[in-house]
Parts: structure tokens; C-alpha cells; sequence
């Protein structure tokens, strides 16, 4: 029963295609002839810019077009007549190519009939083929036609064309180089045959070439360009207009000239301004013209400015709008709140509005809030009537006849109140769990309020923060945002199959504190912790009986354990003790946990139970096995009781904790001092030459490295020592020990040292000259004077520790914001190269045109959210928990196990078959349970298959975006071996997305075969793979130019180091054309006669003539790696290295994703971009599951290519014209898909966002489809 | 799908270049109905691929890719041979 049934179209496509100077006139309802715009009293001049056919801007004023009031009219269009033709700027680099390869006569194109013959049925097969015709092989055209200097059709001879930025064109005749003036253009173009145009990819009846040039420019209407008036009563006009007005001022003064017959050096002066104008008009940021200007000196903001760009149409209006129904306010935690709540100031709660139809049944609810209205909560602040009227309530003075006159099946607008269902969002909105649904509670006060356990989704704290929140109108919207985006069904992250929210800050501390084995209660609090948890029922046991019972802490936590729950784990605390065997349930630290049937019986309950960002979880388990639910309601029982404990207990860290013995101190000081000491020994040995260099290092490179070294023991050695000093009870070393917050690093800086400040992993260096402050000896390279700080926060810094101190602080901060800028860069890229993938009906994962991406999600179809922390099914519990389970019988055996898994294995992946055989055989079962376990296997498999209909695309890019803002910039890791430097963190994933020719730290790691495996033969190896110049080895290189002769002496000793002898060298040794002398040491190179110059030039050659190696390979180290002699290079040149005699074929790999494209294919490199990726989230301790790196890696290699993500690469080749226009590109693509008559078919996320459709993702691909009777087949 | 491997196969060594093989036009025709698709909507590889070279594909001819897969342990995939 809707009120207001209205017909509505959707759109269904979009084709772009030029305007001829016929349409423009057709679509015109006024020819503007007049410069000016409003009279003296305000009225517009007819044939003005203003004009009233043009539109209407006033409320209440009716359009003389088309006799609407400003609110209905949407414009009409004007037109100029332009006295000479004009070029667009937007075409002038196809006007080049399309005069360039068509005949100055006969307007053909240069090619022969056959050649013509022969492109046309190319096109037509490729066409066939792929569906689509590549961009490749119109440029292939064209760079044929181009070479032609003959007509084939008239034998004209043809003339090079120049471009002469910004607008002109000139013919390089004999005589000189002439300007062609558009005019000419213009016919040239005319005259070129629709058939010639195809060839070149353009679509001749959307866009004939001559339409480039316009005669005719189309007015916008004045709702396009509205003028304001200021409060002064002064009118202003838009920037548009503005450029209009000079348009028409000088297309007068032309056509004027034009008239009387003026010289023609000032027609064409007149004609260049005129083209000027236009060009700004269009473009206003076009390089080699300076942009026309406000009289300010602010620079107009024309057509392309209003569409390019962040804030422009694509990106600022149609992708992204502004929204009713919103409001902002700061946030701050309520622990009292479900999880599922959100705390809305009152203040709110009575502005925003949710409507609600009326109904018999609740009509009365209805009157009472019409009667309290707009001030008083719960009210309403509109109503709308069946026949479409609203009344706003805050104008009416007496709300109770109204109230009376109430009928079903109004809607009311009432203040939205307990219960109401809400989107919540805090900014940035990196990944979906940015914006969860929320159910209101309406609190006084005016902040927002959240439960402090959903702050990891949104990364948010309590320092300031401000968040948004929405209401969604309609009831589609609201179930879908109740049933799909509510916390607790995002609990689990899509980024890693675990628990995103838990437990944090001091629920952790308190949880650490209760669960502690000395944590016995008293009756009272007990009683009081269980009624915080919201427990109803009878005490449990106590633990120690007598006439004051206690309770432990452990027993009071288990009372909220689901019952029948059986888990063991190790705690944070585990961590901190480096066990070398772990005694499990026998720990003395009882850092193991140890639950059965929903008894906590041993260990602490900390991080690593109930822990945010935790898979694998006390907390995972408990979603992951009763339900999002059941884990929903643990926590929010869980935060409230550990709350109140913390609460009753007390918790605070004081300054006093912080202070250490002198006795530590001394130890300390020792320790320092002895290092410094050590330091000064190095120096000292430095200084007189005979420290040692490290391999690759210079020497004041290898003095740096052992300094640091030599500090920052020291740092460790006093964080150590005030450790051991704290005791247990300390409350900082609590805090660190439940992971609630702060490191033993913290704590260690805080009391013992501060250690070495940095500035990109070095010692602080720079300053003034010599020295980093004036308090320092010149080219003092000790601790002191490079930044070291002796002293802890406690103690207090002194002035130049202070003062390094903020050095490394401030990298800290350049580090963040750069990091923030890169990493959201790289996200939107992501993002948009991957919006439009999905799962499809068939299980595969698809492009918005159905080309296949991957052929199973994620290979094996599994959705990492439903997952077990990436695994599809943890067929180990199953089978343990199917044995507890289990009636006593016989065991079955070996055969009927085999049998049974031979016939379901189709149904399931390899990989989990064979881990449920290995499951099964090991567990004892009877046939019954084997039965099961295998069913329940399937089904749970069958479970976590992912759906279809998911944006599998956008989840993947947010999983891999996301941890990007996490990671550190610029860290150069030493890559096993101290002298080797590879790039990692942020910098390296955003060169692997960005599929970089050359990676900055291209590097190999060349495995051996099994007889080269020891450290000689792989030195051989190294230096077999090393490239090698004839410089290298050379002690001179002397040229004679009297002799012709150049005359090499080579060293014996870095030969030796080189490992290259002189039969190699006589082999490789061959330059051309040139006879070679090798006498010992002594080489002489003849050349055959030649030039001085070209001897020269041909010393210069053999100075780096290559006798081994690959190019690129500019060093080779050996090493060993886990038991493994192998080599690891600087530089790659993979063919080389397979090449080589005792590397192994098999393994050995190099970082270059497009060489190993090369070497290896396609395949290889996509199993490269995907190791490469993982290990660089791997190192950061980023856990990101390896099926959103395998999605964004097809994605790269689709297309037989590795291409980029980004505007080169993947997004550039995406079938959507507005997808690729609201991306990064925008007038061009739009130009392009103009001139090819390109249709948009809006099949991807963001055309529909932009054309305000649904998009065809997830609840929004459901559509009603029928089976037609199939026709009948003769 | 069938198992014919053509030709030679030594350059599938590597461990991370899968195994590559031609598939029959009957094979092609019941995977082309299985996903109804036409052959340009596979997944491409250029003619020039080492991989390609190996098993003397030409354009035209899909490919099958038996890939070792972390999730599943193995893997079909399929890519259509293309024109640089």
C-alpha cells in the first residue's frame, strides 16, 4: 500500500558519442547573441546568457521552455554560432593522429586496398576471437598509415604534420611550415570516408571526425551555471558564464571583422582569442596556455575542473554524496552497553527520524507522538499524507487536531528510539567493519556511546574521536543492515577467519588478575561479580569450603563458559617465560589453559583467550561453535564482570613502580660503561685501519654496524636487568604480561634506558659539520654523540639526549603521515581495480562481463570469515570431539576407513581429504563414528563455502588495504645475512601491486644441487652468476691511439677474488671485430681499422666487456640457510642463474615478478606475486589470509600479462567508461569512449553508483528471472 | 578432464611453474558448457609464455594448469592462448 506510487524509469546504459553541429542546433532552444545578462533591474536579456529559455533559477518562476517551477526544471540547452570554426582541446591528439594518416587530398586513409582488405578481416576475426578489439592493433594501424608518405589512392605526396601546442596544427611543406587553420582541418577531416574511420577504432556514426572542430558551442543552461546574489544585492555570476561572456564578446568583434573586410593579421589575432577562450572554456589547465583568470587572480574553474579530480562531479558527487539522516558527535565507552548497542545523546535522538506507517493497531502510539512533536521526546517531526503532503510539525501551533486527523496508512516521521536499527561508522572507513549496525539506545549526555570491545573494528579510541552514525528509511534497508552488519555478525573478520572484537585495555588486566591461581573471593563479591556478568541462578560451589566459603577467580569466569566447551591453549603469559620444552598441562607458570566442559580448570585468562584481533581463541572457539549469539552475549557477561572486579580491586600504576634499586642502577651503569668501552676499542682500531670490513660494507659502513650492535645489547641488557628486578605484582609488568598495554620494551625505557635514537635505521649523523651538536668533538663517533640515550624517562633526559630524542620522534611522526598518505592511495587503487569480481552461481569468481578470474574462490571455495582461521574445516576438534562422543565399539578398520574417503573425496578438496584420513586413521574410531566424522566433515566443509552473490573483489582489496596502514615504512631488513638489504613493509607490497619493471631491491635465491652443496662449490657458483666486466679484473686500461691498441693489465689478485682464471677470460674475452693478445697478465686488444672517435668509442666498450655472469647481478653471497649452503644475489638475472651448471632448476627463484614472467610464464609469476606478497605480511606479523593475495594475483595475471594495480594496468583495461572515469583518468576515457561510440552496460559497482542503481553485489544481484519456454528447434 | 599431455614437458621442473597441457576440442566444448562461456572469457596466456612454447600451443587452444594449490592441494585452471 504504498502512498505515493510513482512510474520510474532505470537506466539501463550509457553511450557516449559526439554532438554534431546539427544536434546542438536542434537541442538549442535560444541562439545567445548577447553578451550581457541581466538588465538594469534585474530582469535577463532575451538572447542573453541568461535568457529565460534558458531555465529558471528563482523558486517561484515558471520556465518559458518548458513551464515548470525551478524545482521541476531540469535546463535547456543555447548555442553560439561560432564566425570561424574552432578545434576542441579535449580531441587535439587524435586530430594529430587522424591528419597524419590520412591523404592532404582525398581524405583516404594511407594505406593500400589491400592493406585496407587485410586490417578489415583482422578486425573481424580479432573481433570474433576476443570478443573485443585490443587497443594494440589500432595502434599497429595507425603506425602503418603513419610511414606512408604517398597517397595509394591519388599518389598526393604527404607532408609531415606538426602539433604545435596548445591548439595548431602545422603541414611541414618545402617552403616552410605553415598553421593549418581549422577551417582546412575541418574539410580535411570531412573528406575522410566512414570505412577509413573503423580502421582506426572510431565509430563514424556517433563521431565524425569533423564534429572535432566546432562551429557551433553549446550553451549550458543556466541551472548548470546558477549566478548567486550576494548579501550586498551585488549579482555574481558563475565561472562559466564568465567565459561565455568572453566567448561571445570576441566571436562578435570576428564576425564583425569578418564583415568588414579588416586586415587579415588581425582576423587572425581575433580567431586565436577566440580559440583561446574556447580552449579555457573546455579546459582551463592546459599546458603551454596560461589559464584564464578571475579578477582576483583566482583561476576560473571550467568544464574539465568541474569533473576531474577528488572533489570533482565523478568523484565528489556522483560516486559519494552528502546525506539526510546523519548525524556526528564524539564517542565515548559504556560497558553496560551490549556490544550491539550505540549509545545516541538525547539531543540526537529527538532530530533524527525513521518513518513509520501508520496502522490501526498502532495508531494511537502514533497520535501521542504527534502530540508530543518535534521538542518532546518521543515525538515525530513529519507527516506525510496518502496524498503525498507533508507537514512539518514544527510550524504547526496546535499538533492535537492533527493528532486527531491522524489515519492509517500516513507515515509519520518519529524520533527514532530504543531498539531502531542504525549504520555506525568512524572514518577512515578501511574495510566493511568500518560501518556496523547498531541497535539505539537513547542515553542523556552528548556523546556517543560504544562498547569498549567494538573499538578494534573501527580503530577507535576515546582521545577525541568523532563518529558518524545513519538511519536507514526503509525497511529493506533495515532488515538487510539487522540481519547482515550488525556487530556480532562481524565478530569474525573476512581478513583472517578470527575474532576481530574481544576484550582490550583493562578488561585484559582484570581477566589476568581474577583467572590468577591466587584469586580467591569472598561470598559477597562473589555474588556481586556474577549479578555485573548477569548471571541468575545459584552460586557455584565454592572452592574452599568452611565457614567463610571462597570462590576462586577461575570458577567465577567459568560460570559464563558455555557448558560442554573442552579447550586447551597457551596464554600471553606463556610468552614471556622462553620454555625449551612446554610442560602443557603441567605448566608452573599456569600459563596453560586448560578448560573442560566449560570449567576453566588451569591457566590465566588473558590476551590470548578473550583478546581482540586473537584467531584461535577461547573467544573464537566459543563464536565459532554456539554462534555468533552465544560468543555476542560471553562478551558482553565477560566485560561487565571484569569490570566490576577491576573496579572493586583497584588498579593504578604509580611513579613509585617505576623506580629501581641502586643496586640495578649500578649494574646498569656497569654494563653501559663496559659497552662504551667496547665502542671506543672499535673506534680506536678503526681509526688506526685494521677493523674489519664486512663483506660489501665500506669501513665506516662496517664501524656503524658494530657500534650498533655493540648499543643495542646494551638497551636489551638494562631493559633485562629492570625486569628482573620488578616484581609480579608490579602493575606495569601486569599490564604487559595480559597484553592489556605497553611491552617490557616500554617498561625498560621507561626505567632503565632509552637507548639508540634513529633516523632510518642509522645512528643519528647528521647536523653540523663533522658532528651532530656543537657539544661534540668533530668526528666523534661515539655513543654519546651519535644519538645514544644513557638516561630512562623516569630520570629525565638531559638537553642533547632531549634533543636526539625528538629527532626520532619527529621521523616517528613524518613516518606516520607519510604512511597514511601511501597506504590509502594504494587501498582506493586496490579497490577500484577490484570492485566489480564476485562469486557467481557456479562457484566461480567473476569480472562485471563474466570473464573468468578464478575458477574456484579461493581455489578450494572456502570464505575466510567462515573459516577457521583459514582453514575450511578443523577436522582435528571434529574428530576429537566425534571420539568423545562416541559409544564404545570396535574399531574399524583400515579398509572401511579407505573405502569410505575413496567415495566422498569428489566431494571434498584434496588437501582436506587427506587430512581427514590422516585424522581418522589416527583417532581409533568405530565405524559409526568414522561415519560421522565424515559427514560432519562435508557439512561443515559444504558450510564454509562461500556464498554467492559476495563482493569477493572488494573484500580481498580491503583485506590486503587495511593492514597496509599497519605496516612500517621504509624498513630495510637485513634478509638473513647481515649485508643485505631488502625492501619489506609498505614500500615493497605497494611495488608488488604496482608490478614495478624493476623492484628496487631485485634480488635471486639460487638453490644448488645436492653435490654443489657446500660453501666452496656454491662460492664458485656466486662467482659464476656475478657479473663480471673487464674493468673488474683489470689493474690498467690503457688506450693507444698511436698504435691502436689498447693495452690491458689484469690483476691477478681480484681475479682471484673474482674467481675467474685466464682460460676464462681468453674464452669470454672476444670483442668484434678485433684481434686478441693474452700473454700472462698482459692482454692487448687490436682492433680492426678504424676512426679515432669510433676507437674511442670502442675502448669505452671493452671497459665493460661483460666475460661472466648476469648483467644485473652485481653481487652473489653465500650462505647457509637452515642447513642449506645457498646463494642469495643482489641483482636478478634468472636465465642465467638456471643456466648455470649446479644450480638447482627447480627451486631457485628470484623477486622480480616480471622476469620470472619471462623465464618461467605466467603461472610461475602469480605464484610469485603471491609468495612475494605473503611474505612481506608475514614479516610484518600481519595475519592476512592467502586467498585475498591469491584474488588480487589472478587478477594481475589475468590477462597473460602482469599488469599493475592501478590506472596502467588493471583498472585502465575495466569495460565500464564511468568506472574508469570516476578513477583516476577522467577526460580522456570519457573522449575515447566518445569517439568509439562506447555503451557503457553498468554492470559494474561503481556505474551504478554513479547512474543510482543497486549494485549487482551480494542481497543486490537477487532479481526475479523466468524460464521461457525454450523455442522449438526445426 | 583427460589427462593427454603433449609433447615434451621438461620445462615444468620448476616448482613454481605448474604442469601445462592442451585440452581436446571435447574436453573445451564440455568446459565451455559447464561455465557457459566462450573461450575469450578464460583466463588468457600470451603465445609467447616459456610455458606455451613447451607444449607448442598455438592461439586458439586453451590450456589446462594443474596448480598446486595451499588451500586445496590441487588445482584446475584453465587459460586461453592468445596473440601477443
Amino acid at each position: 500500500m504504498p502512498t505515493n506510487e510513482e512510474s520510474y524509469k532505470i537506466v539501463d546504459g550509457v553511450k557516449f558519442s559526439l554532438l554534431s553541429p546539427n544536434e546542438i542546433r536542434k537541442l538549442s532552444t535560444v541562439e545567445i547573441q548577447t553578451a550581457d545578462t541581466y538588465d538594469e533591474d534585474g530582469v535577463p536579456i532575451v538572447s542573453g546568457l541568461m535568457d529565460g529559455r534558458l531555465g529558471t533559477l528563482e523558486p517561484r518562476q515558471k520556465c518559458r521552455t518548458c513551464g515548470n517551477t525551478a524545482v521541476a526544471c531540469p535546463g535547456h540547452f543555447g548555442h553560439i554560432e561560432l564566425a570561424e570554426p574552432v578545434i576542441h582541446v579535449s580531441f587535439i591528439k587524435l586530430l594529430h593522429k587522424l591528419l597524419a594518416v590520412t591523404c592532404r587530398n582525398c581524405g583516404r586513409i594511407l594505406l593500400s586496398e589491400e592493406k585496407i582488405k587485410e586490417y578489415e578481416e583482422k578486425i573481424k576475426e580479432v573481433k570474433t576471437r576476443l570478443n573485443t578489439v585490443p587497443e594494440s592493433l589500432y595502434k599497429k594501424i595507425l603506425k602503418h598509415a603513419k610511414k606512408t608518405m604517398e597517397c595509394p589512392h591519388c599518389g598526393t605526396q604527404q607532408f609531415p604534420i606538426e602539433l604545435v601546442k596548445p591548439t595548431s596544427f602545422h603541414e611541414a611543406i618545402e617552403e616552410g611550415a605553415p598553421k593549418i587553420p581549422p577551417s582546412a582541418i575541418r574539410e580535411r577531416l570531412e573528406r575522410i570516408p566512414d570505412d577509413d574511420l573503423r580502421l582506426l577504432g572510431i565509430d563514424p556514426k556517433v563521431a565524425r571526425t569533423e564534429w572535432m572542430i566546432l562551429q557551433v558551442l553549446p550553451v549550458p543552461p543556466v541551472t548548470v551555471r546558477p549566478s548567486i546574489t550576494l548579501e550586498s544585492g551585488i549579482r555574481s555570476e558563475d565561472d562559466l558564464t564568465h567565459k561565455l561572456v568572453d566567448i561571445i564578446r570576441i566571436n562578435q568583434k570576428l564576425s564583425e571583422a569578418l564583415e568588414s573586410g579588416v586586415p587579415i593579421n588581425i582576423i587572425q589575432e581575433l580567431h586565436d582569442l577566440l580559440q583561446y577562450h574556447v580552449t579555457t572554456y573546455f579546459d582551463n589547465e592546459v599546458s603551454g596556455l596560461p589559464p584564464a583568470r578571475h579578477r582576483s587572480g583566482r583561476a576560473l574553474k571550467t568544464i574539465c575542473q568541474r569533473l576531474k579530480g577528488k572533489e570533482g562531479r565523478f568523484r565528489g558527487n556522483l560516486s559519494g554524496k552528502r546525506v539526510d539522516f546523519s548525524a556526528r558527535t564524539v564517542i565515548s565507552p559504556d560497558l553496560n552497553l551490549d556490544i550491539n548497542e550505540v549509545g545516541v545523546p538525547m539531543a540526537l535522538a529527538s532530530r533524527l527520524t525513521v518513518p513509520e506507517k501508520v496502522t490501526e493497531w498502532n495508531l494511537e502510539k502514533m497520535k501521542q507522538l504527534i502530540r508530543n512533536g518535534p521538542e518532546q521526546y518521543p515525538g515525530a517531526l513529519y507527516i506525510v499524507r496518502t496524498d503525498g503532503r507533508r507537514i512539518r510539525l514544527e510550524f504547526v501551533p496546535e499538533r492535537e487536531s492533527i493528532a486527531e486527523g491522524l489515519q492509517p496508512a500516513f507515515v509519520v516521521e518519529r524520533h527514532i528510539k530504543d531498539g531502531d536499527i542504525v549504520l555506525f561508522n568512524r572514518q577512515p572507513s578501511l574495510h566493511r567493519m568500518s560501518i556496523m549496525a547498531h541497535t539505539v539506545k537513547v542515553l542523556p549526555f552528548k556523546t556517543f556511546r560504544l562498547n569498549p570491545c567494538v573499538c578494534p573494528p573501527y580503530n577507535a579510541d576515546f582521545d577525541g574521536d568523532e563518529m558518524n552514525l545513519h538511519v536507514p528509511q526503509g525497511e529493506e534497508a533495515r532488515t538487510e543492515a539487522s540481519l547482515l552488519m550488525q556487530v556480532q555478525d562481524q565478530i569474525l573478520s573476512p581478513r583472517y577467519g578470527g575474532p576481530i572484537i574481544g576484550a582490550i585495555r583493562d578488561l585484559l588486566t582484570s581477566s589476568f588478575l581474577l583467572t590468577a591461581k591466587e584469586t580467591f573471593l569472598t561470598k559477597e563479591k562473589a555474588g556481586r561479580l556474577l549479578t555485573a556478568g548477569g548471571y541468575v541462578g545459584d552460586l557455584p560451589p565454592p572452592d574452599v569450603k568452611g565457614p567463610n566459603p571462597l570462590w576462586s577467580g577461575k570458577s567465577i569466569f567459568s560460570v559464563f563458559i558455555p557448558e560442554g566447551l573442552n579447550f586447551t591453549s597457551k596464554s600471553n603469559l606463556c610468552s614471556v617465560y622462553k620454555c625449551p620444552d612446554c610442560r602443557k598441562e603441567k605448566c608452573q607458570y599456569d600459563a596453560y589453559i586448560v578448560i573442560k566442559d566449560g570449567n576453566l580448570k588451569q591457566g590465566v585468562i588473558d590476551k590470548n583467550s578473550i583478546g581482540a584481533e586473537k584467531s584461535e581463541s577461547l573467544f573464537h572457539r566459543i563464536v565459532k561453535d554456539y554462534g555468533s549469539t552465544v560468543g555476542k552475549e560471553f562478551l558482553n557477561s565477560i566485560a561487565r564482570l571484569l569490570d566490576r572486579y577491576i573496579t572493586l580491586r583497584g588498579f593504578t600504576y604509580a611513579f613509585d613502580e617505576l623506580a629501581i634499586s641502586d643496586e640495578v642502577r649500578q649494574k646498569i651503569k656497569k654494563a653501559t660503561e663496559k659497552a662504551e668501552e667496547r665502542v671506543n676499542v672499535l673506534i680506536e682500531s678503526y681509526k688506526k685501519g685494521n677493523l674489519d670490513r664486512l663483506a660489501g660494507q665500506t669501513i665506516e659502513e662496517s664501524l656503524e654496524i658494530y657500534i650498533m650492535n655493540e648499543l643495542s645489547t646494551v638497551r636489551d641488557l638494562a631493559g633485562q636487568y629492570a625486569d628482573s628486578y620488578f616484581p609480579e605484582d608490579n602493575q606495569g609488568i601486569i599490564m604487559a604480561r595480559a597484553g592489556a598495554r605497553g611491552s617490557m620494551l616500554n617498561i625498560g625505557q621507561m626505567t632503565a634506558s632509552l637507548g639508540q635514537q634513529s633516523i632510518r635505521g642509522k645512528r643519528i649523523l647528521r647536523g653540523y659539520r663533522e658532528r651532530t651538536l656543537p657539544f661534540f668533538k668533530p668526528n666523534d663517533a661515539g655513543a654519546e654523540a651519535r644519538g645514544f640515550v644513557y638516561a630512562s624517562y623516569r630520570d629525565g633526559l638531559n638537553p642533547t639526549e632531549f634533543f636526539f630524542h625528538a629527532i626520532g620522534g619527529r621521523e616517528g611522526l613524518v613516518d606516520t603521515a607519510v604512511r597514511t598518505q601511501q597506504s590509502g592511495y594504494m587501498q582506493r587503487r586496490l579497490i577500484n581495480a577490484l570492485e566489480h569480481i564476485r562469486v557467481e552461481y557456479d562457484g566461480t569468481v567473476r569480472d562485471s562481463t563474466g570473464n573468468i578470474i578464478q575458477f574456484s574462490y579461493g581455489e578450494d571455495g572456502v570464505d575466510t570469515t567462515k573459516s577457521d582461521h583459514g582453514k575450511a574445516v578443523n577436522i582435528e576438534r571434529l574428530v576429537d570431539s566425534v571420539r568423545l562422543f562416541s559409544a564404545k565399539g570396535a574399531i574399524a578398520g583400515k579398509r572401511y576407513i579407505e573405502s569410505k574417503i575413496d567415495s566422498i573425496s569428489n566431494k571434498l578438496p584434496p588437501s582436506l581429504v587427506d587430512e581427514l584420513r590422516r585424522n581418522i586413521q589416527g583417532a581409533k574410531l568405530t565405524r559409526k563414528s568414522v561415519d560421522q566424522a565424515i559427514s560432519l566433515t562435508i557439512d561443515s566443509y559444504v558450510r564454509a563455502l562461500i556464498e554467492p552473490g559476495e563482493a569477493a573483489g572488494i573484500v580481498s582489496a580491503q583485506s590486503i588495504g587495511e593492514p597496509g596502514t599497519q605496516m612500517t615504512l621504509r624498513t630495510f631488513h637485513f634478509a638473513g645475512v647481515k649485508e643485505q638489504n631488502v625492501t619489506l613493509g609498505l614500500p615493497r607490497l605497494i611495488e608488488i601491486v604496482d608490478a614495478r619493471k624493476i623492484p628496487s631491491t631485485p634480488t635471486m635465491t639460487v638453490y644448488l644441487e645436492k653435490k654443489y652443496r657446500n660453501r666452496e662449490k656454491a662460492e664458485q657458483v656466486a662467482n659464476a652468476v656475478t657479473h663480471t666486466i673487464l674493468e673488474d679484473i683489470a689493474d690498467s686500461i690503457v688506450s693507444d691511439i698511436a698504435k691502436m691498441k689498447v693495452m690491458v693489465k689484469l690483476d691477478p689478485n681480484t681475479m682471484k677474488d673474482r674467481g675467474i682464471t685466464l682460460q676464462e677470460v681468453r674464452e669470454a674475452l672476444k670483442p668484434p671485430n678485433s684481434k686478441v693478445n693474452i700473454d700472462r697478465y698482459d692482454v692487448e686488444v687490436t682492433p680492426k681499422e678504424m676512426e679515432i672517435p669510433q676507437f674511442k668509442r670502442f675502448t669505452a666498450r671493452l671497459r665493460v666487456f661483460k666475460l661472466k655472469g648476469a648483467p644485473s647481478v652485481r653481487k652473489a653471497l653465500v650462505l647457509e640457510d637452515q642447513g642449506e649452503w645457498i646463494i642469495r644475489t643482489e641483482g636478478s638475472g634468472l636465465d642465467v642463474a638456471l643456466n648455470q651448471p649446479g644450480v638447482d632448476k627447480k627451486r631457485t627463484i628470484s623477486n622480480n615478478v616480471h622476469e620470472v614472467a619471462e623465464v618461467l610464464g605466467i603461472e610461475a609469476a602469480r605464484n610469485v606475486l603471491i609468495k612475494e606478497a605473503m611474505a612481506v605480511l608475514d614479516e610484518q606479523g600481519l595475519d592476512v589470509d592467502i586467498r585475498h593475495v591469491m584474488l588480487v594475483a589472478d587478477m594481475m595475471t589475468n590477462s597473460g600479462v602482469v599488469l599493475q594495480v592501478g590506472r596502467h594496468g588493471i583498472s585502465g583495461e575495466k569495460s565500464s567508461t564511468l568506472a574508469k572515469a570516476a578513477f583516476e583518468i577522467t577526460i580522456p576515457t570519457i573522449v575515447d569512449a566518445a569517439v568509439k561510440g562506447t555503451k557503457d552496460m553498468l554492470r559494474g559497482v561503481a556505474e551504478n553508483v554513479i547512474v543510482g542503481r543497486q549494485v549487482p553485489m551480494g542481497t543486490g544481484l537477487i532479481d526475479v528471472y523466468m524460464s521461457m519456454p525454450e523455442k522449438e528447434k526445426k | 578432464m583427460s589427462k593427454d599431455i603433449k609433447k615434451r614437458d621438461v620445462t615444468f621442473e620448476h616448482e613454481l611453474m605448474p604442469k601445462h597441457s592442451i585440452i581436446t576440442k571435447k574436453d573445451l566444448e564440455i568446459l565451455l558448457k559447464k561455465y557457459h562461456i566462450q573461450p575469450y572469457q578464460l583466463p588468457s596466456i600470451l603465445i609467447s609464455d616459456p610455458a606455451v612454447q613447451a607444449i607448442e600451443a598455438k592461439p586458439g587452444d586453451v590450456i589446462k594448469v594443474i596448480r598446486k594449490s595451499s588451500t586445496a592441494g590441487e588445482i584446475l585452471a584453465y587459460r586461453y592462448v592468445i596473440e601477443d
